[in-house]
């Protein structure tokens, strides 16, 4: 699995077992030795069938739960991943998470979700507000700052969760199937959205999905995960040029190829 | 790009206009019915609006009810600011100990369940006839039932919440602050529509048993010299004292949970 030469982030044979319940002799393993390593400034998608475990890798990443084995590296320093005690979610801010719900707080308006990151960093300032702005009005938020989340559409929520994340400019974002809920055309203006956001300034972002489609649309590189317990069984490399017009995408050379080739191997 | 309508629509609009209306219809049918039952089991077994009015009228005027609303309401605000306040800080302190907070919970539970009408005479014993008895009485009552609303608002915490903000660089007491409170706040709405009205009427069933004044002891008085005509004047007055109440929290309420998209459900 070896890629680009300087990592941003290396996961090095993680395994995952849940505590076993009761009744339970032992809970079935949800990743077991799990490697890979992301380039800085890579966008990588992670395709892999529903109930993977890939939410839980992106968990264990993001430091919000702890791994049974394994290690991961950020930059060359090791992550503290077994120790759930010991666990820094979000390491001090390095890695931003956009999770599957948009997990807005309902009693603050848009904008003071959107800015709360950088409020509890102590980094709102002209300048971060300006790229705040900057941020709602690419992704057509302007007008709605002081609306409450329930008066939201679900299309909006996911572009103001997704913008929170940039707002506070960590290195790496993980995005967990962040586009799964909402409607075909919805998810295709979001993904335009966010290929735009990226193209203006790289992030390295891990982008986990079960849509084999959106996964080649997105990434300059996919991992294919096996069935639970997750693995990586095959990575392709898309050498698709950017900026990237997801409109005709499907018409382009070697994408039905492609398509075919990661839906043999999930298979 | 749908959003929720901010404004009822004007037809929307016209139709809750039908509410009052509504109400003052139902108001007139309730007096009518109790004129009627006036009528039919005389005057002296159930006292008419009129009466009962009259005597409202006379006890204003004398200032005897400025007197006794003034000290049953005294002895309902403040056993709700004693019981209420400890029983709705208690789950933010257990929930810093899962530990305590199970060692705790029979203990709880036997408490709620044993009848406080039932310990109001050794209240009675222990702080005399006046108005400190009332308020232990009361904050016996409304302790527990904020302290089960708010242990419910803390259970409902959402974890994926919790997990995002500890990921944006927040602390735990940030965390307490933002996501337990803000949780934790419409159970204790809820808890304060149920406590405020049985904080007043436990005042007044406090004096009941032993008082030198207050609503509840105009009451009693009344029934002890078969004046029903006060004894109804005294349940009414504190009735429109409950109905004030409710109507004060209602404001504070709506203020307070804006953001709540069931906000207007639940002001019944």
């Amino acid at each position: 699995m070896t890629t680009a030469a300087t990592p941003i982030l290396e996961v090095r044979g993680l395994a995952k077992r849940f505590p076993p319940r009761a009744g339970e002799a032992q809970s079935p393993q949800v990743l077991a030795d799990l490697s890979f390593r992301v380039a800085d400034q890579e966008f990588l998608t992670m395709v892999g069938p529903s109930g993977a475990g890939k939410s839980t890798l992106l968990n264990i990443i993001a430091q919000v739960d702890g791994a049974s084995a394994g290690e991961i590296f950020f930059r060359g320093e090791l992550i503290e991943t077994t120790d759930t005690a010991a666990l820094n979610p979000g390491w001090n801010c390095q890695i931003g998470y956009v999770t599957q719900d948009d997990n807005l707080l309902p009693w603050r308006t848009l904008i003071d979700n959107v800015t709360l990151p950088l409020k509890l960093q102590g980094r709102y300032n002209e300048e971060t507000a300006e790229r705040v702005q900057a941020l709602l009005r690419a992704t057509n938020l302007t007008g709605f700052e002081r609306y409450y989340p329930h008066e939201l559409s679900g299309g909006m929520r996911k572009r103001a969760s997704l913008i929170r994340t940039l707002a506070y400019d960590p290195p790496i974002i993980l995005m967990d199937e962040p586009f799964g809920a909402v409607d075909a055309q919805t998810r295709g203006q979001l993904q335009q959205d966010l290929l735009r956001l990226w193209d203006h300034g790289r992030k390295t972002i891990i982008f986990v999905t079960h849509d084999i489609g959106e996964a080649i649309a997105l990434g300059d590189r996919v991992l294919v995960l096996s069935r639970s317990p997750a693995k990586v069984i095959a990575q392709h490399r898309i050498d698709i040029a950017r900026p990237r017009n997801l409109g005709n995408l499907f018409k382009l050379d070697g994408f039905g190829d492609m398509f075919e080739a990661v839906r043999q191997q999930l298979q | 790009m749908s959003i929720a309508i901010a404004r009822p629509l004007p037809r929307l609009r016209r139709k809750r206009q039908l509410i009052p209306a509504g109400r003052i219809a139902l108001g007139i049918a309730v007096l009518a019915l109790w004129q009627l039952g006036t009528n039919i089991m005389g005057q002296e077994w159930l006292p008419g609006p009129a009466d009962v009015l009259v005597r409202i009228w006379n006890i204003t005027v004398s200032g005897q009810l400025l007197h006794d609303t003034a000290i049953t309401f005294w002895e309902a605000a403040v056993g709700m600011a004693l019981g209420g306040a400890a029983g709705a800080l208690l789950p933010f302190l257990l929930r810093l100990s899962p530990r305590l907070m199970a060692a705790l919970d029979p203990f709880i539970s036997a408490a709620f369940g044993m009848p406080k009408l039932a310990l109001a005479p050794l209240f009675i014993l222990w702080f005399g006839i006046g108005i400190p008895a009332k308020i232990v009485f009361v904050a016996s009552i409304v302790f527990f039932l904020m302290f089960y609303n708010g242990l419910a608002g803390i259970m409902s915490i959402d974890p994926k919440l919790v997990a995002m903000l500890r990921v944006a660089g927040a602390s735990e007491w940030f965390i307490s602050r933002e996501i337990v409170w803000n949780t934790a706040k419409p159970f204790l709405f809820a808890g304060l529509k149920i406590a405020l009205p049985r904080a007043l009427s436990g005042a007044v069933v406090g004096e009941f048993i032993a008082a030198d004044s207050g609503l509840g002891w105009y009451i009693q008085n009344a029934r002890s010299f078969n004046d029903t005509t006060g004894v109804v004047a005294g349940a009414v007055v504190v009735t429109v004292l409950v109905i004030g109440v409710n109507a004060a929290l209602k404001r504070v309420q709506t203020r307070s949970l804006a953001w709540r998209p069931v906000a207007r459900d639940m002001m019944v």
